[in-house]
């Protein structure tokens, strides 16, 4: 019976090659998207679990509130590891990692440097504890002398062409000569380490032992022991804070207890983020790699299961339509003694068909487009074709989706009654199709919804890229890391500056584009109680600063060059006001200092307030920020007037080489380092806008086909119709009209759901747009224009069709 | 006795009116019997045929077959009783047009869960006995009418039914085709011992039969 079943399903696929091709396609492209997703959530929910001991290994957070400013630190305190093993049992072995960004590396007696973008100093036990193997070198000893290092195999071929290089000398920013000790895999690319291709030894960071308290500057990692549970470490954990954070801070504020440190608002809570928590849960201020959030894994688990949810729904509405043709063969079958039971399975095994070609097809085209995902994810998915796990989840969810997308069509038909189907009173049997409406409803609000969504993303990220800054970020060049320019540093400056193209050139620690940067305690004259500190960063810039990068001054002055005394004066942003408890105006002369707790401290003189520019990310709001002069910073900002820049940088660049030679010439355009914050909503916004018309896509199948059997049932109706004296045109808005007041519902239904579901997206941002009514204007006008044109193709057909032939075959 | 209907009404409710199909339809059948139904178009012949074969049900009245009450049971008994006794032939042969001519045959073998191999036999029998040999490959589209209920009344015959219902098998087909398959029916009747009910409108296709039941507005007259 159910070869059959299965001869049967085949041939009637094959005869209604037009149906079966549109619920086939429908049903590709949706688990297509959905397999897609699928692997890419997959690969997000794997990170760090490929380590030995992951479920065992934690890293220390502390959420910090310490004079007005709350930092959420991924790192601690230099003694934290070796305290934390010394006084607790539970914790097996500790490793920490003070990372130190990009560096130039290159081989001791080279002729060029190259950038590796990820270097950290790692404590000795990297290696035993994450269970990394060594390619090469003692896994023991290989971080535990001063000036070595051990590479990745990618480095290490790119430096010496092969992984055999014990013993080798690098040189580190053209200054360090470290010696490579030891060559491990590049760390996975679904892990935290990802991209880290440099390990120095710690030995080699003498701030790595002291105690100082006060400082995080190290992701510090621990391993509890197999017995311990981690709830029960965060008691013990939190007791750091009196047994050594406390009594090193008394050094500072004498009289200093926990009661008046807590009493005056501030706090310190230390407590543990699992290892293969972090890609996706932690939510610190800076972290040693880019981390996604679990948010966006449900956000994409939703779209999903949106495709699949469509493709099916696509099905259901198709198949049921189609029975129309098939109901004469319920008939017929019924009067040869079959049941219900038998045409159901019938009909499910023909879904099942359906499924497994569309499976198929649904391989050919993830294979097809996987490559483009990968470009623009940064990830490398693969279909894990030899994976036998892979293989049987796939089958199970295949035959899944045909039976759900085959039981409402295969429960439809097999209750036609042979006297009716028989009678050729088909079109009754297949109904008024309530169902199928609803489905074509449910079709297009979810289209709808994601169509609203797409478009407040796009227009919160053109928001984004077109807000008033409080500075101007086009046409600057950025030149990071000067530092090989040593002394000729301001040499270099005078020469660009001379540059027919150059308007402005200036040298600073930090450009206002988000980075990391850490927050210090200033203390303002007279106040030198721990209460009265005001977190703000300190930027060191020179005279030129706010010129270059167009600042306005609100009240006060810029720096000038002429006034030796600037190098003490500092301007702060109208965001420290507050915090002062001062107007702009007060604030001009006011004096403030970092070291209050020396005798003598310097104090810097508030000489201007600048209007807030954004240097943070648009999801935070503007902190607090003093800019004082410092010659010596380490980044160029190069402001060029209008015209061909790509001679200007040539130019800057030969400039560059004849001055450093040698030396990478690194550079990039403000705009562009903007843009790559909002790299995760764009995206989230890119994913959206694929699935989005993916979706729109499907439905419009499954619109097609039904409007192409809507139109097949009102042949007759049509043809009395034109006899009867009616035009195309007025036989076509018939059929296309009731197409479109499905679609108006479904209008209706979503856009309030979008509303909600996008004000949820945009509470993450600090600043953002006001959804306008013209958003959901659009997105009606844009379903129904497709409905539409979807539609009308197949009315219009049937309009045009000569009366006589449709009459003549009744 | 084969059959018999006791009293049968059966109507459809319209406007708040009941119309009827059936109306105090009594009838007999014995085993062997030929009978035709006749009568103008719309007079309940066939409707009176669906009640008989289980494919319609009726409001009021007694069916007994082969002394089950058919009235009184239930749908999954009544579709096993009809797989079992009855097979159907229709006007327009209602073959399944996905399916080639052996495979039609075999249809309702594979419901009546038959296995393999006597499927086979008995299919190659009865393409033997209709001299359909040669065309056992071909789908149905590809024969003429007349084949085409050829064919119809050899599935029906498969399943060896004590009873066969025809509605106005021969109305699509020319007066040569018409008289091949009155004389088919009549050789079953005869030789096999097979009884048949058919609706016709011809007065010299009844005559093949042995007994001829007037409807006139769903009433037996
Ligand atoms: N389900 C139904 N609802 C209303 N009227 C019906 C229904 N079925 C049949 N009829 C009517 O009952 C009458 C008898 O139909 P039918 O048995 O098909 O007639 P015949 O086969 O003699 O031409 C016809 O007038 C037909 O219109
Ligand atoms: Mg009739």
């Amino acid at each position: 019976m159910f070869k059959n079943h299965i001869k049967i399903a085949w041939r009637s696929l094959k005869k209604q090659a037009f149906f079966t091709f549109l619920n086939t396609f429908g049903l590709a492209i949706g688990m297509a998207g959905a397999l897609i997703i699928s692997l890419y959530i997959y690969d997000e929910l794997s990170y760090d679990k490929m380590f030995a001991d992951a479920d065992r290994i934690h890293r220390i957070d502390a959420d910090i509130k310490f004079g007005g400013a709350e930092i959420k630190a991924a790192e601690s305190a230099p003694p934290m590891a070796g305290a934390l093993k010394r006084d607790y049992s539970q914790v097996e072995s500790t490793v920490r990692f003070r990372t130190l960004g990009s560096m130039y590396v290159k081989k001791v007696g080279g002729e060029t440097s190259s950038k590796e973008n990820k270097v950290t100093y790692a404590d000795s036990t990297f290696f035993e504890f994450f269970g990394i193997d060594l390619l090469v070198g003692n896994s023991k000893t290989a971080l535990t002398g001063t000036n070595s290092l051990v590479l990745t195999k990618t480095a290490a071929e790119k430096y010496f062409g092969s992984t055999d290089v014990l013993g080798q000398d690098l040189l580190l920013n053209n200054s360090d000569t470290y010696t490579v000790t030891g060559v491990i895999e590049d760390m996975p690319k679904n892990s935290y380490f990802n991209e880290y291709s440099v390990f120095l030894a710690m030995a080699g960071n003498v701030a790595s032992r002291e105690e100082l308290w006060g400082s995080n500057n190290y992701f510090t990692f621990i391993k509890l022991i197999p017995e311990a549970r981690v709830e029960d470490f965060q008691a013990p954990l939190q007791g750091m804070l009196e047994r050594y954070m406390l009594p090193w801070a008394q050094k500072y504020f004498p009289g200093m207890t926990a009661e008046s440190f807590a009493a005056s608002g501030n706090y310190i809570r230390y407590h543990t983020m699992a290892l293969t928590d972090i890609h996706l849960h932690s939510d610190r201020n800076s972290e040693m790699n880019a981390t996604s959030s679990i948010q966006n894994i449900y956000i994409l688990s939703f779209i999903g299961l949106f495709l699949i949810i469509l493709a099916s729904v696509n099905f259901m509405n198709l198949s049921t339509a189609h029975s129309l043709k098939r109901a004469k063969e319920v008939g017929v079958r019924k009067t040869l003694g079959s049941n219900k039971l038998n045409l159901i399975f019938q009909f499910l095994t023909e879904s099942g068909l359906i499924a497994f070609i569309s499976l198929i097809a649904a391989l050919l085209i993830t294979m097809i487009t996987l490559p483009f995902f990968n470009g623009f994810t940064g990830k490398v998915i693969t279909i894990p074709f030899t994976q036998p796990l892979f293989w049987l989840i796939l089958l199970a969810a295949t035959i899944v989706l045909g039976l759900f997308s085959g039981c409402y069509p295969a429960f439809f038909m097999s209750r036609f009654t042979p006297v009716k189907t028989l009678k050729g009173g088909a079109s009754e049997s297949v109904g008024n199709g309530r169902v199928r409406n609803a489905l074509v409803i449910f079709q297009f609000s979810i289209s709808v919804f994601l169509i609203v969504s797409t478009l407040v993303v796009f227009q919160q990220l053109n928001y984004i890229q077109s807000k008033d800054l409080g500075f101007t970020k086009d046409q600057v060049l950025l030149i990071n890391e000067i530092s090989p320019l040593g002394s000729k540093t301001n040499a270099f400056k005078e020469e660009i500056l001379k540059m027919g193209n150059v308007e402005n050139v200036t040298l600073s620690d930090f450009y206002p584009t988000p980075s990391w940067r850490s927050d210090s305690s200033f203390f303002q004259e007279g106040a030198s109680s721990q209460e009265s500190a005001i977190q703000m960063q300190t930027w060191g810039v020179d005279t030129d600063y706010l010129k270059t990068l167009q600042m306005n001054i609100v009240a006060g002055r810029d720096f000038n060059k002429q006034y030796a005394t600037d190098s003490t004066a500092v301007i702060i942003n109208e965001a420290t006001l507050p915090i002062l408890n001062v107007t702009a105006e007060e604030a001009l002369g006011m004096r403030i200092s970092e070291e209050i707790e020396l005798e003598n401290p310097t104090y810097y003189t508030v000489i201007g307030v600048v209007k807030d520019f954004h240097f943070k990310s648009l999801r935070e709001n503007i902190g607090a920020l003093g800019l004082h002069v410092n010659k010596t910073a380490e980044n160029m900002a190069v402001r060029l007037s209008g015209g061909d820049y790509s001679n200007s940088i040539a130019e800057i660049e030969n400039k560059w080489n004849e001055m450093a030679p040698g030396q990478p010439f690194d550079y990039q355009f403000m705009d562009e380092a903007f843009n790559t914050t909002y790299e995760a909503e764009l995206k989230l916004s890119q994913i959206f806008f694929i699935f989005t018309i993916l979706s729109i896509f499907i439905a419009c199948l499954g619109l097609f086909g039904l409007a192409a059997f809507n139109a097949e049932k009102r042949t007759k109706e049509i043809g009395v119709r034109k006899v009867l004296g009616a035009t195309v045109s007025q036989i076509s808005y018939r059929l296309t009209v009731d197409f479109l007041k499905l679609v108006g519902i479904a209008i209706l239904v979503s856009l309030p759901l979008g509303w909600f579901a996008m004000n949820k997206w945009l509470e993450d941002f600090s600043y953002r747009i006001d959804m306008g009514v013209g958003v959901f204007v659009l997105a009606a006008v844009l379903s129904i224009v497709v409905a539409i044109v979807t539609v009308s193709y197949q009315s219009i057909k049937a309009a045009i069709v000569n009366p006589v032939k449709s009459l003549r075959s009744e | 006795m084969l059959l018999q209907l006791n009293n049968i009404f059966k109507w459809v409710q319209q406007g708040g009116q009941r119309i009827f199909l059936l109306k105090d339809v009594n009838l007999e059948v014995e085993e062997g019997e030929f009978i035709s139904i006749m009568g103008p178009s719309g007079s309940g012949k066939s409707t009176l045929l669906n009640v008989i074969g289980m494919l319609d049900t009726f409001n009021e009245g007694e069916y007994e077959f082969l002394s089950e009450s058919v009235h009184t049971l239930k749908e999954k008994y009544r579709s096993n009783l009809y797989k079992e006794y009855i097979g159907f032939v229709f006007q327009s042969y209602h073959l399944l047009d996905e399916l080639t001519v052996e495979e039609n045959l075999e249809m309702p073998l594979l419901y009546k869960k038959v296995k393999g191999s006597e499927r086979k036999a008995l299919v190659a029998d009865m393409l033997d006995r209709f001299n359909i040999v040669g065309k056992k490959d071909l789908f149905p589209t590809q024969l003429s009418g007349g084949q085409q209920q050829l064919v119809g009344v050899a599935r029906a015959l498969i399943g060896k039914p004590k009873l066969i219902l025809a509605d106005e098998p021969t109305g699509n087909l020319n007066s040569q085709q018409s008289e091949e398959i009155m004389q088919l029916f009549q050789k079953l009747n005869k030789e096999d011992g097979v009884t048949i009910i058919q609706v016709t409108h011809s007065e010299k296709n009844a005559e093949y039969g042995s007994r001829i039941i007037n409807l006139l507005d769903g009433r037996k007259i």
